[in-house]
């Protein structure tokens, strides 16, 4: 009998000779190693020896088992290692594309901003995009006839552009007046963003547009020193440029803060050396600010030797258009694709 | 506002190593922005006085001719001009190759290089008053006519930019930021500004101390719109032409010579910011009244205007005429010219707000009206009447000073305002020395005195009607002059509170995220007010919308109710590059003057409605889970008015209905021009939806034995809906999907086959195939038995 596994061994490895590819190497390990394969013969074949063949058949019968299994499973791996390379493709074929839909650049730069100042602790507030003499102007201390008032050419409602204070209304002008009605509402100390549009009644050109969205900040503490402000600042400008950014405060007026700056930031073209976009002064107008003035604190219902704090307002529009290098505002306001997609 | 540096100089002696870079970046910091300047003489290098010496015709060209000029230089030059006022002997001025000047009085400058022009050699130009932005010193009738010197002490070879003393650089300030400063509104102001600025000691200016009979009678009727009115009355004056140096300056600061009593007027209000004026002394009958105008009195103006007023106009009147717009401008009457002999002149100061309404309203915006309504002081008619007295007896001596009376009714009076120490210091963020705070107010013109940690600070006049009047403004003050650079920054202290949830904001924020990314929607942005076009096309009616006054054109005068007609424009401007697109937006709509909402809106645009129309729902159906809101329900109850007949859902919660989707219906496609795509929109009131705080699903138990599925399919009677099949296959499964539908083919005319998935399972073991047969069974029986379903067989 153990001839016979001889033989065995033999025709294995004549079978295991005999396989070139998958589908060979598969009939091959049918024919041996299945249930009804030939190492299962041998097997069930051992019961009806003389005792002391069995064991030796038995150790014979699987080395051959052994033998058959190790060398099927390298020769199978060797198989489908080369398998994959018989495939010819085109890889500069591009992915899949799932890129479509997106959102309008001016929303991600108010997103980016929202993250920031809420992980300083600022709520995000949303006022009503109608508003009224009183809560734009008056409120802000814009004294009647005052000459800033007219700075801010304002959307008058139909019907109401006679009247005066309370009963004028007007698309806001500027989010000023609401941030105000929100100090009113929920008293001091308060800390928030109001990101909106706004709109003013002027005629367009590349950089001006009668709808743009400002985005302001403000804080109201006990004793707030205004060079504390600069956390404001700093905080929307290192989102904006992902760096720190050398800003300067100097004198400006808003009727709303005193005192009031322009804030200023190093020219990122020219590194304050000079050149065309800063009017070679080095220093770009970014946004203005300030410490609320005491008549508007006054208007919230806040005791102005109190309560101080810190204003910003900064326009999105022109911080993305700097950041992509956009030259037409109106742009946005076009729900052109074309335009839009290259934000996605 | 302009600003010369020479004038400047005069008052204040600037540091000599003070570079007017430093200077201009200084006031920037400090006062007000400088948004440029001007160094006229450098602008004038290698322009000269020449003398036409001969001239001859051009050759080739009727309007030029050749000139041969005498510049000074050993030879004649040879420059072709096309200027029509040349003559021999005329003394011009002349742009040497090398030098800049302004092409046609516009532009940039540029260069004048040695040329052929029409093949005659030129060497540079003989100049417009354009040319050389002399346009206020040598106003030229008519385009073509060149600068003539006569009258002027020149010679050939002269500079022009010594000839004039143009020598001086002009800084521009930004009007904007001193809306507030009504001292700085002169040279003396800016003057007075830099010397704080710099700690340097300022000049004084002429006193007005003549010794005077009263002179003409002054009435004024409200002393709330003319606190104080001086008349000085002149006599034999002799208006011929103001000296160089006084045209120049005028001239350099954009304001017009006209004759020496004008021009001193110009040159007084220029210099301390208060407008002055000169009325004939014929033409004033019996004294001067300060009234206010009947309605309906006429004026004639200057200009041959007539002007109807109105009684909250100003008037400056004789005893039997309107003479003046008070503040503003004067009237034809009254005007000075060249052979006035006697004057009287105004110096007076007018309220801010009444002054700025009547320019306001008759559009009459001059350079007094615009002084006045900053508030001036009156103060600063003893200033303006000091420098005149002194120009006058300068300029024209043989004028005598006959008469003066002066009306002070309400004087300026100087603010005070009291300012605790430790207040400055907490606000400030720093410690502060008592010296130190009276030093740098005491630069400014207050007058500080300080007791128990109070500072009292005495406001100048110049300062106290415009922006100082409270303890923020004595702060502001400190820290500007001190330097705003100069405070450090210290992080805010603040007191941890409860972390903040927005719920409503983020499930907007989520909403977008998810139709963007997820969805493949564009957001865009579009504009509150809508097309008439657009609105009609989305079948909305306009009489009860929101309208702007003053719309961006008239047919944009309406304020969105909807969001929808914006997308239409939307899709109707991108069908023109894009084959298919899908466009979102979330922004406010306006109902009334006190209620707006919050909406979101999407347009899906293609080739195929019916498909476009699942989207739209599945993209709705998504937010609750995706987006953290309510649920809510399809239903068919409110048609939207753009929506096509039948095609349209809307979306309900337990306050109602609160929005819909549908297929953009054709006749609303054809009103709004867009041709081939199906549209799909939808809209909804994002008010309307509730945000959930957190999420609200809760885990299911993974089944403990594999769930085997099952496709079916069942061909039934048009008119039975999916819900149907699903609300009673449902229970039944462990859970169903539809799969698709199908009409035509095998299927018989009014009905289709509608096929789906179940899942079956069981928790007492793996399910045989027996027990999969008989449930499938039994959910054929059904379907036939309660909705006359036809389960085919064949499979
Ligand atoms: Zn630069």
């Amino acid at each position: 009998m153990l001839e016979k596994l001889e033989t065995m061994r033999q025709e294995a490895e004549n079978d295991l000779q005999s396989i070139t590819d998958l589908q060979t190497l598969q009939k091959v390990k049918h024919d041996w190693l299945s249930k009804a394969g030939k190492v299962t013969e041998l097997l069930k074949a051992i019961p009806t020896l003389e005792p002391e063949q069995r064991r030796p058949f038995g150790i014979g019968a699987n080395e051959i088992k052994t033998m058959l299994t190790e060398r099927l499973n390298a020769l199978e791996e060797q198989l489908l290692d080369s398998a994959g390379s018989d495939l010819k493709l085109d890889l500069t074929i591009p992915g899949f594309d799932f890129t479509r839909g997106g959102l309008h650049p001016t929303r991600q730069m108010r997103d980016d901003l929202n993250q920031a100042f809420l992980s300083l602790g600022f709520e995000i507030y949303n006022g009503a995009q109608i508003t009224t003499e009183q809560s734009a102007f008056d409120n802000l201390n814009f004294k009647p006839d005052h000459p800033a008032r007219e700075t801010m050419d304002t959307y008058w409602i139909a019907g109401t552009e006679q009247k005066s204070a309370k009963e004028r209304y007007c698309l806001r002008p500027h989010l000023t007046g609401a941030s105000v009605d929100y100090l009113k509402e929920h008293g001091a100390p308060a800390r928030f963003v109001y990101p909106g549009m706004v709109y003013r009644n002027e005629s367009t050109d590349p950089g001006h547009e009668r709808a743009f969205y400002q985005y302001e900040a403000l804080i109201v503490e006990k004793d707030f020193s205004f060079a504390s402000g600069r956390l404001l600042i700093d905080t929307i400008l290192e989102r904006v440029f992902g760096k720190p950014i050398e800003t300067r405060m100097r004198a400006g007026f808003f009727p709303f803060v005193e005192p009031g700056f322009e804030i200023d930031m190093r020219c990122q073209v020219c590194g304050g050396k000079g050149c065309g976009v800063c009017k070679y002064v080095g220093w770009i107008e970014i946004m203005p600010g300030g410490v609320p003035h005491p008549n508007v604190l006054l208007a919230a219902g806040l005791d102005p030797m109190e309560w101080s704090g810190f204003y910003i307002n900064i326009g999105l529009d022109r911080l993305v258009m700097m950041r992509y290098g956009i030259d037409d505002v109106r742009l946005f306001h076009s729900a052109d694709l074309r335009f839009l997609e290259q934000f996605k | 506002m302009k600003i010369s540096l020479n004038w400047i100089k005069e008052f204040v002696d600037l540091p000599a190593d003070l570079s007017i870079t430093q200077l201009a970046s200084d006031l920037t910091m400090r006062t007000v922005e400088v948004e440029g300047y001007e160094d006229l003489g450098a602008s004038l290098d290698n322009i000269v006085v020449a003398r036409v010496e001969v001239i001859q015709p051009h050759p080739q060209a009727d309007r030029l001719r050749v000139a041969k000029v005498d510049c000074g230089e050993a030879e004649l030059s040879q420059v072709v001009c096309g200027g029509s006022n040349l003559y021999e002997g005329q003394l011009v001025v002349l742009a040497k190759p090398g030098s800049f000047v302004k092409w046609h009085g516009e532009g940039e400058p540029v260069e004048i290089k040695a040329s052929k022009l029409r093949g005659v050699d030129s060497a540079g130009m003989i100049c417009a008053s354009a040319e050389i932005g002399m346009e206020e010193l040598f106003p030229a009738k008519e385009e073509a006519e060149i600068v003539d010197l006569q009258g002027y002490d020149a010679y050939p070879g002269q500079p022009i930019s010594a000839l004039l003393g143009r020598n001086d650089i002009i800084i521009e300030v930004d009007n904007k930021s001193i809306t507030n400063r009504p001292d700085l509104w002169g040279q003396y102001g800016i003057a007075r500004e830099l010397a704080a600025i710099y700690d340097l000691p300022l000049k004084p200016l002429p006193v007005f101390q003549e010794i005077l009979p009263s002179g003409i009678n002054v009435e004024i009727e409200n002393a709330d719109r003319c606190a104080r009115y001086a008349a000085l009355s002149i006599e034999g004056i002799q208006n011929e032409q103001s000296p160089v140096w006084m045209r120049e300056r005028l001239a350099s600061l954009d304001v017009r010579p006209v004759n020496l009593m004008v021009d001193i007027t110009n040159y007084v209000m220029l210099c301390v910011g208060e407008p002055t004026h000169a009325f004939d002394a014929t033409h004033v009958d019996g004294g001067i009244v300060v009234r206010q105008a009947k309605q309906g009195e006429k004026l004639t103006l200057l200009n041959d205007e007539v002007l109807e007023l109105r009684e909250s106009d100003l008037l400056i009147a004789d005893k039997t005429k309107a003479l003046a717009l008070a503040g503003v401008m004067g009237g034809k009457l009254d005007s000075v010219l060249d052979d006035t002999r006697d004057v009287i002149l105004e110096v007076a100061n007018f309220d801010a707000i009444g002054t700025r309404r009547t320019a306001t309203h008759f559009g009459l915006r001059t350079e007094s009206s615009s002084r006045f309504e900053k508030a001036l002081d009156t103060q600063r008619v003893d200033q303006a009447l000091g420098l005149t007295v002194a120009l006058l007896k300068e300029l024209m001596p043989e004028a005598r000073l006959t008469g003066f009376t002066d009306l002070v009714l309400k004087p300026t009076a100087a603010g005070s305002v009291e300012v605790e120490k430790q207040y400055l210091e907490k606000r400030l963020g720093t410690e502060l020395k008592v010296e130190e705070v009276k030093a740098l107010l005491g630069r400014l013109g207050f007058d500080v005195t300080y007791k128990e940690g109070v500072f009292s600070c005495l406001v100048p006049s110049w300062r106290a009607t415009g922006d100082v009047s409270l303890p923020a403004d004595i702060l502001e003050e400190i820290a500007r002059i001190r330097g705003y650079e100069s405070f450090a920054f210290t992080p805010p202290v603040v007191a941890l509170g409860k972390a903040l949830n927005q719920p409503q904001i983020q499930m907007t924020q989520h909403i977008a995220q998810l139709l963007s990314q997820r969805l493949g929607m564009q957001e865009v942005f579009t504009y509150p007010w809508v097309e008439e076009r657009y609105l009609e096309a989305a079948g909305i009616e306009k009489e009860s919308l929101l309208k702007l006054a003053t719309p961006p054109s008239p047919e944009q005068a309406h304020l969105r109710p909807s969001l929808v007609p914006g997308l239409i424009e939307a899709v109707q401007l991108n069908q023109h590059h894009f084959e298919s697109f899908k466009i979102f937006e979330q922004g406010v709509v306006f109902f009334d003057l006190h209620n707006q909402a919050q909406h979101l809106a999407f347009a899906l645009a293609g080739e195929d409605a019916e498909k476009l129309l699942f989207e739209a729902k599945g993209a709705l159906q998504a937010i609750p889970r995706l987006a953290m809101s309510e649920a809510f329900d399809f239903v068919q109850e409110e048609a939207p008015s753009w929506a096509e007949h039948g095609l349209w859902l809307n979306v309900k919660n337990k306050q109602g209905v609160f929005g819909g989707l549908g297929v953009l219906s054709s006749k609303a496609k054809r009103a709004a021009g867009i041709k081939r795509l199906a549209v799909v929109m939808a809209e909804i009131n994002l008010d309307a939806l509730h945000a959930l705080p957190s999420r609200d699903n809760a885990f299911k138990s993974l089944p403990v034995y594999p769930l085997v599925a099952k496709d079916l399919s069942v061909i039934l009677e048009d008119k039975v809906s999916w819900a149907q099949v699903e609300k009673l296959v449902g229970p039944m499964v462990r859970d169903i999907a539809y799969i698709t539908e199908f009409r035509g083919g095998q299927v018989p005319e009014g009905k289709r086959s509608l096929s789906f998935r179940v899942w079956l399972g069981s928790d007492a073991g793996t399910m045989t195939a027996v027990e999969i047969d008989k449930r499938m069974v039994a959910i054929t029986r059904r379907l036939e038995k309660e909705l006359g379903g036809v389960v085919p067989t064949t499979k």
